[in-house]
């Protein structure tokens, strides 16, 4: 959305923005509510989502919040609260493509750094999965496809 | 293109732990009044074209010859030591670390962040013979090289400057350069070898004698130092 808004400004320059121009602007109107709802659910639910993503990982994957003898749950947990906030938001705003540039462009660089891709990764599918208990499947049909995004630069 | 400034980023006085700010409009700030544009460092930025670049290298060669491609390496050098200095300083105030107290990766992806923002490429470091005294540093989208188009010819000598003069600062051991491969060479990237002189000096040799980018790796990888 925002992203679109900036290019619509700069593409309209001193004239009237067409209907086509436009179309963006019912679309986010038509699930500007359910964006609402989700994003606060969101807000509300954050520990708790992150706490069960977490459990899953656990219980499958426990070497993925260690290296070597240290435990690096505390740090797993920061940045995966940092990315939950980032997807929220940019799905509150319909700015997939801003959340690229704003977070997950660098982040992807950083995690790569750690060689953390695999752990991120499975946190990002198994976050998908947990979000829908939260979301109504309307919501979750938004919100899991950041996700999925945020997953696929991550991971890899 | 950036020169160390005192001028104040607003945005990140506002958030001066905020390490996610490479998007366009958050790393620059553009001072209207002065005809400024500051990064979030505080390096003074300049907007350049491919015309710019043309105009600098071709200047050059124009009034030094081949020795333009010496000259740019040197420029790079400077260029890397003193980005040393002030990337510690930037690195400390932001993480609240030392840099020599930061995991290596992370520090020197954290370094190339405000070149990949001014459009100096994305790069990838393959640090796999480190332990050999030599690593190499491969770069997307070089601005030089983008700019030049297909020359046959490497042509990112400010690039491995810049690469020998930051890493010869972090480390305190005098480091060259070379690129061994150039998207001005019609490759999709550009790659550069960086470690000691002598073995820089063999790399050299080997491309001069018409050695690929992977050639050089398999002889550096054996131990070959000379031809």
């Amino acid at each position: 959305m925002l992203s679109h808004i900036e290019t619509l400004i700069r593409e309209v320059d001193g004239r009237y923005a067409t209907d086509n121009e436009l179309l963006f602007m019912q679309n986010y109107l038509q699930t500007a509510r359910l964006r609402f709802n989700a994003y606060q659910k969101i807000q509300k639910s954050e520990r708790a989502i992150i706490q069960q993503v977490k459990q899953k990982l656990k219980a499958t994957e426990p070497q993925l919040l260690r290296r070597g003898k240290a435990d690096i749950s505390a740090k797993w947990q920061r940045d995966t609260v940092r990315v939950l906030r980032f997807c929220a938001h940019a799905m509150l705003v319909a700015d997939e493509e801003g959340l690229e540039e704003s977070l997950l462009l660098w982040f992807q660089s950083i995690m790569r750094a750690f060689k953390a891709q695999q752990s991120c990764d499975i946190t990002y599918k198994t976050m998908q999965d947990v979000v829908r208990q939260y979301l109504t499947p309307q919501e979750a049909e938004l919100f899991c496809p950041i996700l999925a995004r945020a997953r696929r630069l991550l991971g890899q | 293109m950036d020169t160390p400034s005192v001028s104040a980023h607003k945005l990140r006085q506002q958030h001066p732990q905020k390490h996610s700010h490479y998007k366009f409009s958050e790393f620059f700030q553009f001072n209207a009044t002065e005809g400024t544009i500051a990064d979030w460092n505080g390096s003074r930025n300049i907007i350049t074209s491919e015309h710019f670049i043309i105009g600098l290298l071709e200047g050059l060669e124009e009034e030094v010859g081949a020795a333009s491609a010496a000259v740019m390496y040197s420029i790079g050098v400077e260029w890397g030591k003193q980005d040393s200095l002030f990337f510690d300083q930037w690195f400390e105030r932001e993480y609240n670390i030392r840099p020599q107290q930061a995991n290596l990766m992370f520090l020197l992806e954290t370094w190339w962040w405000p070149f990949t923002a001014q459009g100096w490429g994305r790069w990838e470091i393959d640090m796999t013979d480190r332990q050999q005294g030599f690593m190499f540093i491969n770069l997307f989208d070089s601005a030089v090289a983008r700019t030049l188009g297909d020359v046959g010819k490497p042509v990112c000598y400010l690039y491995a400057g810049l690469y020998a003069g930051f890493f010869t600062e972090m480390v305190r051991k005098q480091l060259s350069c070379i690129e061994i491969q150039c998207y001005s060479m019609g490759e999709t990237y550009c790659k550069f070898l960086l470690g000691a002189k002598d073995r820089i000096d063999a790399a050299a040799f080997w491309l001069n004698e018409g050695a690929t980018a992977s050639d050089i790796e398999n002889r550096l990888r054996a131990g070959y130092t000379s031809s």
